[in-house]
């Protein structure tokens, strides 16, 4: 079961990115001069992606160009709960490690 | 003369991309209703000032903008290169908007790149420099992109309004093409590295931005630098400002980073809501927390680059031989899936994207088009 949903995210998130098969299709071989097909490229993934680009930045004709993304973290990063969860990502402190296994660090 | 075929496009979003791609794969390009239902419709002073960057850069390109400045007519030519190049970048954007895409366009250059680029070294909607020095060149190192001529120097900070910084960029030429990667182990946050500049302030915010961002990371890590750029005179622009950049390098060798600047507003900034909201200058403190978080953010979010590289990171793969490259990236930036939207428009490859439930991150996969560089091969 856990392979199939992720077969289904893996296929949603190709659609999410590059539309629709059929579309894609059509767009490959006639993309380069229709404009139609261009348009549908814009829209088409607004209607599937609401959810994950919520932001709505690939839906403006004349969106900013802008690379840099702010992902938006509701986390205070000073609480210390909040701190242990990416605590896995770091390399462990070699200087304290004995003195910090298993108690919060301050 | 065979009448050449124009690929529509419309709107000016993505518009570096555009052009980039646009020249990459000689595709001319036709682009219509630029801001057309705009209060001031047309191109803004920072595009055209990347179509000059372009024409300086390559030989025989073709720009034609109407009148009003909404359509926009390219017609790519030979990416040339060159040393002792200089261009204004002008006031409008950042260098960061910039180095971007030349960065990657001079790759597949005649000759290697040196260009002197003036105007506003840091911002908050770019990259900056810093960030350009500290991430953005090691993922090129990545793909087998030289080291030894790849460089960027930064002669004088400035931030917007004024401007008047200055930086020079080398950019070696691809001998062989780049190397397709398998890139997909993040590994541990091993290092955190940093710098802070000021412009025309005290360098006391510099260290309270330091101490503010060390408050949030220390707990988490010891090795961690931070060091700061207090410019001072003609080095430091015609306005006042600071920032800071920050960027976790892991065990496996990937840099994850996160940056800001504090300054006045630009005039001529039309969105009057966000003017009335820089009115006042974030205090260094905050700008210090904000940051750690960021980066603690980007960090958690996983990938072997941060949100803000993800574009070049698919654009590389995509502009690799015909090998598979595989790589991880945390959730997928809106710039990120455009930029694969437009890989697949101009150079015809699709990426493989799977998720993996387990790390909440994105495996993309791809055979890259196998971009020669042409323009060496001409002389």
């Amino acid at each position: 079961l856990a392979e199939m949903n992720a077969s289904r995210q893996n296929i949603n998130l190709m659609q999410l990115v590059y539309g629709n098969s059929t579309t894609v299709s059509v767009a490959a071989i006639n993309g380069s001069i229709d404009e139609e097909s261009d348009d549908e490229k814009f829209f088409k993934p607004k209607g599937e992606g609401t959810k994950k680009s919520k932001e709505g930045l690939d839906d403006d004709l004349n969106a900013e160009d802008c690379s840099k993304f702010k992902i938006l973290s509701q986390n205070d990063w000073k609480d210390e709960e909040v701190k242990e969860k990416i605590r896995d990502r770091f390399v462990k402190m070699g200087w304290s490690k004995a003195a910090r296994a298993g108690q919060v660090p301050e | 003369m065979a009448k050449i075929s124009f690929k529509k496009l419309r709107g000016s979003q993505y518009l570096r991309l555009r052009l980039l791609l646009s020249t990459l794969s000689s595709t001319p390009i036709l682009i219509e209703d630029i801001r057309a239902d705009s209060m001031m419709p047309g191109l803004r002073p920072h595009e055209i000032s990347f179509l000059r960057l372009l024409e300086k850069v390559c030989d025989g390109c073709k720009v034609e903008i109407n009148e009003t400045g909404t359509k926009l007519k390219y017609k790519p030519g030979i990416i040339m290169g060159g040393k002792h190049l200089s261009h204004d970048c002008g006031l409008s954007r950042s260098i960061g908007y910039f180095l971007e895409p030349l960065i990657v366009l001079a790759l597949f250059g005649k000759k290697p790149l040196t260009i002197s680029l003036r105007g506003i070294t840091n911002d908050s909607k770019d990259p900056s420099v810093d960030t350009f020095k500290s991430t953005t060149l090691p993922i090129l190192k990545h793909f087998g992109v030289n080291s030894d001529g790849l460089d960027l120097k930064i002669q004088s900070r400035a931030v917007a309004p004024g401007g008047g910084g200055e930086v020079i960029l080398s950019v070696p030429i691809l001998q062989g093409g780049l190397t397709a990667v398998s890139w997909i182990d993040e590994g541990l946050v091993k290092r955190i590295r940093g710098v802070t500049f000021s412009t025309r302030v005290s360098v006391q915010f510099e260290n309270t931005m330091i101490h503010a961002a060390r408050g949030i990371m220390n707990p988490m890590l010891a090795d961690i630098h931070i060091f700061t750029d207090h410019k001072a005179g003609p080095l430091a622009g015609k306005s006042p400002g600071y920032g800071i950049s920050l960027v976790a390098e892991t065990t496996s060798g990937c840099f994850i980073s996160a940056d800001t600047a504090v300054c006045y507003a630009r005039v001529e900034d039309e969105s009057g809501v966000e003017d009335d909201e820089k009115k006042y200058l974030i205090p260094a403190e905050e700008v210090g927390e904000q940051i750690a978080g960021d980066l603690f953010a980007e960090i958690e979010q996983g990938g072997v680059v941060d949100s803000t590289h993800q574009g070049l990171l698919f654009l590389l793969c995509a502009l690799c031989p015909q090998d598979v490259s595989k790589v991880r990236v945390g959730k997928l930036s809106p710039y990120g899936i455009e930029t694969l939207r437009h890989i697949r428009d101009f150079l015809d490859v699709k990426f493989v994207i799977k998720p993996d439930p387990d790390t909440e991150t994105v495996i993309l996969k791809c055979v890259g088009c196998g971009l020669k560089n042409l323009s060496r091969k001409v002389s």
